[in-house]
């Protein structure tokens, strides 16, 4: 019987560690070096997906109705003209109730001219007969339960780790299956790619440490862009959690969105 | 072994077997990467320049503007708010491709409407000054300040 000790199987088993040792780094970089080949060239180095997690939160108090973000994003993201939006404003207008119609509110109008890209126009009603009105910037939902996700027939469109839900232009056939998936409007089929283009986030911008277009360019801080995996101190995603009751849209459809909206009513979907 | 049986493995084998050389030379090498996906994918998108370049990158050249700026009621403002998208003119500084903002810019955020939150300052032109700039009165680095 031998020794499960032995000098020989001691040593045997130290040169294999030592060899061990020794062949990891070789094989990381070989492994490195293959990766390298398939890195797109202008890729922003040194990002990994996988140690952000972005999000984006919207103060609709906060929201003047300027449309800069809506033409940040078209200036930004080489949105064809027309009307193809990744980002827009609504206005939603809700007029008195009519005198003794016992009713607490009355009709609900909503526009978005040019998707609010060059500011709204006096209101259609007029303002005596308004009881409130507001802005709300609306994006893509960033949902949990993506219906847009689950419906393309060729996988182009996923939820990617960090948080954004992209499109690999190479793979989509511009069905439109994911468009009229969609229950908040937010993707569109471009006539310039033929393919279904949405807000990514700015993916080209998050990744080089850029905040999306229409966050920088927003006056008031109506938008509000963090990454919940590294908080900065003061963190404005934090405080918008913290200081806020926030919703969803739509939330009876189980889409569940990652985009919190605080200060909009109930007849926002 | 019965002959047919035979044939029928046979064709079985080889249905699978494309598949499976079909699989290994047409599946991309990053997919499944992050997950059922092409990983590149995101590095393709992420590989776009920037048009807008950040108040960060303005703060480089334009320091004392800057500090005038975040010191006044403009602060949450972004240069390329008003000034328009810089990411070409940070790479070439020039006079002409960057712009010199006008009295549009103020209007978009200042012109009265019913919509607007109150804490937003608003006017209404008309009543307001009949002038032909916003800067004969105002200065927008510095808004409350009077020159």
């Amino acid at each position: 019987m031998s020794n499960p000790l032995s000098r020989r199987s001691v040593l045997g088993k130290v040169g294999a560690a030592l060899a061990g040792l020794l062949a990891a780094p070789a094989a990381k970089a070989a492994k490195a070096a293959v990766q390298k080949v398939f890195v797109t060239a202008g890729a922003p180095k040194g990002y990994d997906p996988t140690q952000h997690k972005w999000r984006m939160a919207i103060d609709a108090n906060r929201c003047i109705g300027c449309g800069l973000c809506a033409e940040a994003c078209k200036t930004e993201n080489h949105v064809p003209a027309g009307p193809y939006f990744r980002t827009w404003i609504e206005r939603y207008i809700i007029t008195k109730p009519k005198p003794d119609s016992g009713e607490a509110r009355g009709e609900v109008l909503v526009d978005s001219p040019k998707g609010g890209m060059n500011g709204f126009p006096e209101p259609p009603v007029p303002k005596e007969q308004i009881q409130h009105s507001f802005f709300v910037p609306k994006l893509c939902n960033l949902c949990e339960h993506s219906p847009c996700v689950q419906v393309c027939p060729v996988g182009a469109t996923f939820d990617a780790p960090d948080g954004a839900v992209l499109i690999d232009p190479n793979y989509c056939i511009g069905c439109g299956f994911c468009i009229q998936a969609c229950p908040y409007g937010c993707r569109f089929l471009s006539p310039v790619t033929k393919t279904a283009e949405k807000c990514t986030l700015c993916y080209h911008r998050i990744t080089r440490g850029l905040k999306p277009a229409c966050v920088e360019v927003c006056p008031t801080q109506a938008r509000i862009f963090g990454d919940l995996k590294h908080p900065a101190p003061d963190d404005p995603l934090q405080q918008f959690y913290q200081n806020n009751r926030v919703q969803t849209l739509k939330p009876h459809l189980g889409t569940e969105p990652r985009v919190f909206y605080a200060g909009i009513d109930k007849e926002v979907r | 072994m019965p002959p047919q049986v035979f044939r029928i493995c046979l064709l079985a084998v080889g249905i699978v077997g494309s598949y499976l050389v079909a699989r290994y030379v047409l599946t991309p090498p990053s997919f499944g990467q992050y997950g059922w996906y092409r990983g590149e994918a995101l590095a393709e998108l992420a590989s776009r320049e920037p048009v807008y370049a950040g108040k960060l990158e303005c703060g480089i050249c334009h320091p004392d503007e800057q500090e005038k700026l975040i010191k006044h009621e403009h602060k949450t403002l972004s240069c390329e708010g008003c000034h328009g998208p810089g990411q070409a003119h940070a790479d070439k500084a020039r006079k002409d491709n960057i712009d010199k903002s006008s009295f549009a810019v103020c209007l978009r955020c200042h012109e009265a409407n019913p919509s607007r939150p109150k804490f937003i300052k608003q006017i209404t032109v008309k009543s307001h000054y009949t002038g032909s700039k916003c800067t004969e009165c105002h200065v927008p680095h510095m808004p409350l300040e009077v020159p």
